[in-house]
């Protein structure tokens, strides 16, 4: 076992320096995330078993399986290099926050690096369970009452995983675990950015909850900036 | 040495033997005491008995698992309910064993006590070979359960203010009859509907029948259902505070809490004039 | 069978009718016991309630394990507050039916023939073989309610005759402890080694030769209706007591039967019969479970009948004579390979063996005839598919019940061999293919005065339940 140990952590070593040099520089992938078709209607959410939470909305608030932005825009969809980034990157130190405000994940799709920390605030007169229903990853389940202290969890390996409160049905959210450290999520105007990227063929992959996935293919030869875009087909139903 | 294996190949195979051997042997043994469970004698055993319903490749899905509710545990998952280690963790050999032998309440699982305990440690030996996470991580770190305080008006009040605070009553009803305002909606990680406990039946609990098994559920949380952990929320004391009180709530069970509270005058109001 | 024995000697129309009574007389006493056809309780029933496959209660279907042996002291039970029938399906029944059709081949090597050509009865060998079928059990059985179980067996015998094998009502975990149980009706005596669940199947081999033996010359086996003989492989009439341990490890029962074997409507007795078990189990490690037991069953029979003049009054009998069954026996394994072995003593009074009524002078020669017997039956369980088994059994008679009889006379040795192969392995049904070969010498029982009648019993038969 030691001996193992030390080969783990000898291949950890390569691998940050490989990303120490990768880093720096490079070309940049941009774009946009739209869709085409009509995308499910939100359903309006009922608070009133949680007067807490119902109080924190003065106007009502809806599910948000699907986010659209002006222009057929589309907010959450992870943007990351699936094929072609070096492997192994090391997880930034600072950790991600997820919080539970008014009954709802703010944000509401967190995108993380394996073995990133990832915060877990609640910030509601209630309490919440948070439930990764991860199956690459440990499947936990913790209790966080109101007033309690945030907590932190890592997750080791790739994969996007739903999350819920099995307290409060309504509430759903995803921890997209990422590989690489090329990644971004489209905010309410659809952009991405992947950049720093030294030369090299990569597989852009976009990932929606409701639409799934998408791939392509982009070279880059030097500094310049490759503008690609996603559209994703939306289902009324 | 007069040996032809060239020393390069010896040491690549000691290397290799050094690597290999330590974690395939952990992942297909058990140990359980002194008892030491073997995967290969435990094959035989979970096509006896096992196979029904958790189906040939330990994914819960033997013939009869379309008709049993809840599911059989999925193993190559390896989402264990019933644990002493923290939630998310994979849990100890001794876990596994009290869980065969236990059967779990109100499932189609049966105790499995009638078998010898060698058996039973080599099923536990056996089910652990369906997924990779026994070869890749270890059982997580038992929790410690602490001397169990004494039954007082105090610590079931307290134990009451707790669950009304923690919010058990969301899922488990106010008088812990499981029917809170969430308890229709639970699902497991399957997804299939699930219900909250029901203190006031009294039935024992799916992991185990004493205090210090009611102390460990919600400490460590049944993984795949709705349970959560409340390990980093609670302190010990005020656990043993919650476990009084939700003994009373097991209205038909007889107890040392229930007989307590019999003495005080039979309900918690009671109680709680006597106590502030 | 003894239907078949009659119908046999029947067939050949010249058979002289002295020899023809007595070589009934023989079979009767040789095979009589075989009238009531071992029922099996292997219940796919219970199977299909549970989601278990068969193997998870049974070695081999339908020999228990320890498993479906606890799960039967519970009261067919697996104690997870799921057994009541309010938590099945409404459209789960518990029932399952049990058939044999099968080829079988019986041969008998001292029988005694009417010979036109010399008119005169010589000693000949008899063999008979073709296709059968075995009687029919349905096994119903379940739970009423949280520790309230029945079982209900009618059994019809292979014409479809019908009569009621079991029927009984279990009252399981009183004063909530497991070593409190009781059962009332008509059931199986509480034999460890059951014979309801016995391995093998054929004429010859398909029960325990020492669960109804008679010694020979037995006036019991002679027919007269109000003498019912004894067989502690017969179910009984009765109310039982029992209990074990959680994990069956230690268990005892104490029965008080009717003395009248079993058969319904009081045909004779007004008297009781206590039968008392306990065994006990030992873990050996890997090598697996071994239990050690032992049994007693004392009982009486009437020997005088209260008549009305000409017929005799059902109930009436009075001039109680006593028996008893007494021995131990043990269970042996060694991982696949098992043993069961099995001793008894057993004895009668001399009144019932001369069928004297009590208090009135034995005929000559008449004293309380005493036997001992025992078997080894091996089994090496392959897979839960797949049982080689064999069973070697011998009884002795220890004391004549006629003093004028050679010592050996009506000494017992069966032999029995065979496998079972169970193609699938569900918790739907249970099908096996059966295959055996069994051997049975009686001493001096042959028709022909002096000689030893040696039966044999070869069969191939398709068991399947549903």
């Amino acid at each position: 076992m030691k001996v193992n140990q030390i080969l783990m952590s000898g291949i950890a070593v390569l691998a940050a320096a490989t990303m120490a040099v990768a880093a720096p520089g490079g070309g940049t992938v941009s774009g946009k995330v739209t869709y085409e078709g009509t995308p499910a209607k939100q359903k309006p959410i009922d608070m009133s078993k949680e007067p807490s939470c119902a109080k924190a909305h003065a106007t009502p608030i809806t599910t948000e399986a699907v986010v659209t932005g002006e222009g057929n825009t589309l907010e959450n969809v992870v943007v990351y290099i699936s094929a072609g980034a070096p492997d192994g990157a090391t997880a930034p130190a600072q950790a991600v926050t997820i919080t539970q405000r008014g009954c709802q994940y703010v944000p509401h799709l967190v995108a993380l690096q394996v073995n990133q920390e990832l915060k877990v605030v609640n910030e509601d007169q209630t309490s919440h369970n948070i439930h990764p229903l991860a199956k690459a990853n440990r499947e936990w389940n913790k209790s966080q009452p109101p007033g309690s202290p945030a907590f932190t969890e890592k997750f080791d390996k790739e994969e996007f995983i739903p999350v819920k409160c099995n307290i409060h049905p309504w509430m759903h959210s995803t921890f997209a675990v990422m590989k690489t450290s090329h990644y971004s999520v489209t905010a309410g105007n659809g952009g991405f950015t992947l950049p720093n990227l030294p030369p090299g063929k990569y597989t852009i992959t976009a990932w929606h909850e409701s639409y799934g996935t998408q791939t392509q293919d982009v070279t880059i030869t030097g500094s310049e900036t490759k503008t690609i875009s996603f559209v994703f087909k939306a289902k009324p139903y | 040495m007069n040996t032809k294996v060239p020393s390069k190949w010896v040491l690549w195979l000691s290397a290799l033997a050094i690597l290999a051997l330590p974690s395939a042997a952990a992942a297909q043994e058990s140990h359980i005491g002194k008892l030491t469970g073997h995967a290969s004698s435990g094959k035989e055993l979970y096509r006896r008995f096992c196979i029904g319903c958790h189906g040939p490749r330990g994914d819960g899905q033997g013939e009869n698992a379309p008709y049993v509710t809840p599911q059989p545990r999925n193993f190559v998952a390896a989402t264990f309910k019933c644990r002493s280690t923290v939630t998310g963790t994979l849990p100890t050999d001794e876990d596994l064993f009290n869980a065969v032998t236990r059967g779990f309440n109100t499932t189609n699982m049966p105790s499995w006590e009638p078998l010898t305990p060698q058996q039973r440690a080599d099923l536990v030996a056996y089910i652990k070979t369906f997924s990779e996470r026994w070869k890749n991580e270890k059982p997580g770190t038992p929790i410690e359960v602490p001397a169990e305080t004494a039954v007082t008006v105090e610590s079931i009040n307290h134990g009451k203010e707790l669950f009304q605070k923690l919010e058990c009553w969301k899922c488990h009803g106010p008088e812990g009859r499981g029917d809170g305002p969430s308890a229709s909606t639970l699902t497991d990680s399957n997804d299939q509907p699930i219900r909250p406990y029901n203190f006031s039946v009294g039935t024992r609990f799916k992991c185990g029948t004493t205090n210090q098994d009611l102390y460990k559920i919600f400490i460590t949380g049944v993984d795949g259902t709705p349970m959560p952990s409340f390990a980093d929320v609670i302190k010990p004391n005020e656990a043993w505070d919650l476990v009084h009180y939700l003994r009373t709530l097991q209205v038909t069970r007889k107890g040392p809490e229930s007989e307590f509270m019999k003495a005080k005058g039979g309900s918690t109001k009671a109680a709680d004039k006597s106590g502030k | 069978m003894l239907f078949r024995a009659s119908k046999e000697t029947g067939n050949m129309r010249a058979v002289h009718s002295s020899f023809r009574s007595s070589a009934f007389l023989v079979a009767a006493i040789l095979l009589g016991s075989m009238l009531l056809q071992p029922e099996a309780d292997a219940i796919p029933a219970f199977a299909r309630k549970y989601g278990l496959p068969c193997s998870a209660c049974h070695e081999a279907w339908p020999k228990l394990n320890n498993f479906g042996q606890t799960f039967k002291d519970n009261g067919y039970q697996l104690g997870n507050d799921r057994d009541a029938p309010i938590w099945q399906q409404p459209t789960y029944w518990p029932i399952a039916l049990r058939m044999t059709p099968n080829w079988h081949r019986e041969g008998a090597d001292h029988m005694a023939v009417y010979d036109p050509a010399t008119d005169s009865i010589i000693n000949q060998g008899i063999t008979t073989h073709g296709f059968d079928l075995s009687g029919m059990d349905m096994l119903t059985a379940g739970t009423l309610a949280k520790n309230i179980s029945f079982l209900l067996v009618p059994s019809a015998d292979n014409e479809g005759a019908f009569h009621f094998e079991s029927a009984s009502v279990r009252f399981s975990n009183l004063l909530k402890t497991s070593w409190l149980n009781a059962k009332v009706g008509k059931f199986e005596l509480d034999n460890m080694v059951s014979e309801k669940r016995i391995m093998t199947l054929s004429n010859n081999g398909g029960l325990f030769q020492l669960y109804h033996f008679l010694p020979a010359g037995d006036y019991q086996a002679s027919g007269d209706p109000n003498f019912v003989g004894f067989g502690l492989g017969d179910n009984q009439l009765g109310v039982e007591v029992s209990g074990h341990s959680k994990n069956d490890y230690t268990r005892y029962s104490v029965a008080v039967l009717s003395s009248n074997d079993g058969n319904v409507n009081l045909p004779t007795s007004r008297g009781y019969d206590t039968y008392l078990t306990f065994s006990q189990a030992f873990n050996a490690g890997s090598m697996g479970l071994q239990r050690v037991g032992a049994y007693a069953y004392v009982g009486q029979a009437p020997t005088i009948f209260l008549t009305d003049g000409v017929n005799v009054i059902p109930g009436a009998g009075t001039g109680n004579e006593k028996f008893y069954r007494t021995g131990f026996f043990g269970m042996w394994y060694l991982k696949k390979l098992d043993f069961t072995t099995m001793f008894m003593h057993g004895s009668e009074s001399a009144y019932l063996y001369s069928g004297t009524p009590a208090g009135q002078t034995l005929p000559l020669g008449a004293q309380a005839p005493k036997w001992n017997g025992g078997w080894v039956e091996t089994h090496y369980t392959v897979n839960p598919q797949l049982i080689i088994l064999q069973r070697y059994e011998v009884i002795r008679m220890s004391q004549q019940g006629n003093s004028a009889n050679a010592s050996n006379y009506g000494d017992m040795d069966s032999l029995t061999f065979g496998y079972r192969y169970y193609p699938f392995m569900t918790s739907r049904a249970g099908f096996a293919f059966h295959n055996e070969y069994s051997r049975v010498r009686q001493r001096g029982t042959s028709p022909i005065p002096g000689l030893d009648l040696t039966t044999s019993s070869v069969f191939l038969g398709f068991d399947f339940i549903f």
